[in-house]
């Protein structure tokens, strides 16, 4: 467990191994635009949801803005996991790509290998925060068009004119419902992240 | 609550949007559990949520004096589980889950692994990532459900 600093408690119980390494990758994008769907085709177990809650950041966002008091509102996170090896276990979490959900990233974000943004062509401003979150944070990532029924309404091109994503940003299509496709989507991104390493 | 058991689930359909997964929740529920206090109060940063979290000998000999939520993270942790794993599995909120994993693991029920930060930049790591990664096969089979 070279990389990790050790439990924080007392040593586990006997006859339990140390826990693995955990690493994640964020997956992020739009409602509807294939997250869970490219998690669960990959992820060794089903995706599993939890809640990040919004306490004080809700002020101001949508209608919350005009309810007095304190309220918290919940917004679903799918997640998912593959085991790497006994030592080593990458968790996959999704995240809702619009900039009213911004407060989840610094939380998720924290230490990721890297992310893949999911763009519905037709609605590319979904992803227009989690793209300018990543870059500005520079975490490595790249922007996947989930190329549903075989089609792309937009080449790859124009994809990356109205992002304005930087050159070195890659852009891809993938289908979310094949596994193959998301495994090689998610290495795009840990390749750059590996270069990054490397240099 | 979206139903978490399935892959294609409420994201699953890109031509047909899914209802926004955001609901209100009550506002003072989920964090009566933890006395009011939220995560990252005590360390300043709270858990990352892959963090992992083992029950120990300690914690699991006392399971039966541990109420509610604290005997179900301890009984939950027999296995290493992520903090994300723990809030899913037991439909608590993630920062009740940092919360509460800080308090067992004062009380020597948890052994809590903090994910060092500069594993997203570890060679050697990202080459076993990506070298696993690829001995994943194009078709899968079945999908088992968590545990």
């Amino acid at each position: 467990m070279t990389a990790t600093e050790g439990a924080r408690g007392r040593a586990p119980a006997a006859g339990r191994g140390a826990p693995p390494l955990p690493v994640k990758m964020v997956v992020a994008g739009g409602f509807g635009v294939g997250k869970t769907t490219a998690v669960g085709a990959i992820s060794e177990i089903r995706p599993l949801t939890t809640e990040a809650a919004i306490t004080e950041v809700a002020a101001g966002v949508d209608d919350l803005s005009h309810t007095p008091g304190k309220t918290t509102t919940t917004v679903a996170m799918d997640f998912g996991c593959i085991t790497i090896d006994p030592s080593l276990k990458l968790y996959l979490f999704g995240t809702p790509g619009q900039e009213r959900f911004g407060f989840m990233w610094d939380d998720l974000v924290q230490g990721a290998l890297g992310g893949l943004v999911i763009v519905d062509t037709r609605r590319l401003d979904d992803c227009y925060a989690a793209v300018d979150y990543f870059e500005h944070r520079q975490i490595p990532f790249a922007v996947a068009v989930n190329a549903f029924d075989g089609r792309v309404e937009h080449e790859l091109d124009d994809v990356r004119w109205a992002l304005d994503v930087a050159e070195h940003v890659p852009v891809i299509t993938f289908d979310a419902r094949e596994r193959g496709s998301v495994r090689d989507a998610l290495l795009v991104v840990l390749e750059l992240a590996l270069a990054r390493a490397e240099n | 609550m979206m139903a978490g058991g399935n892959a294609a689930g409420a994201d699953g359909n890109p031509g047909q949007p899914a209802a926004e997964p955001v609901g209100r929740a009550p506002a003072v529920r989920p964090f009566l559990v933890t006395a009011g206090r939220v995560a990252g109060t005590s360390t300043g940063v709270p858990l990352p949520v892959e963090t992992q979290v083992v029950s120990t000998t300690a914690g699991l000999a006392a399971l039966d004096r541990l109420s509610f939520e604290h005997r179900d993270i301890v009984a939950a942790c027999r296995r290493p589980q992520s903090v994300a794993e723990i809030a899913a599995r037991l439909r608590l909120h993630l920062n009740v889950v940092r919360v509460l994993a800080e308090d067992l693991q004062a009380g020597g029920h948890l052994s809590v692994y903090v994910p060092s930060a500069g594993t997203a930049r570890d060679v050697s790591v990202l080459r076993r990532v990506i070298d696993g990664l690829r001995t994943i096969p194009d078709s899968r089979g079945a999908l088992r459900d968590s545990d």
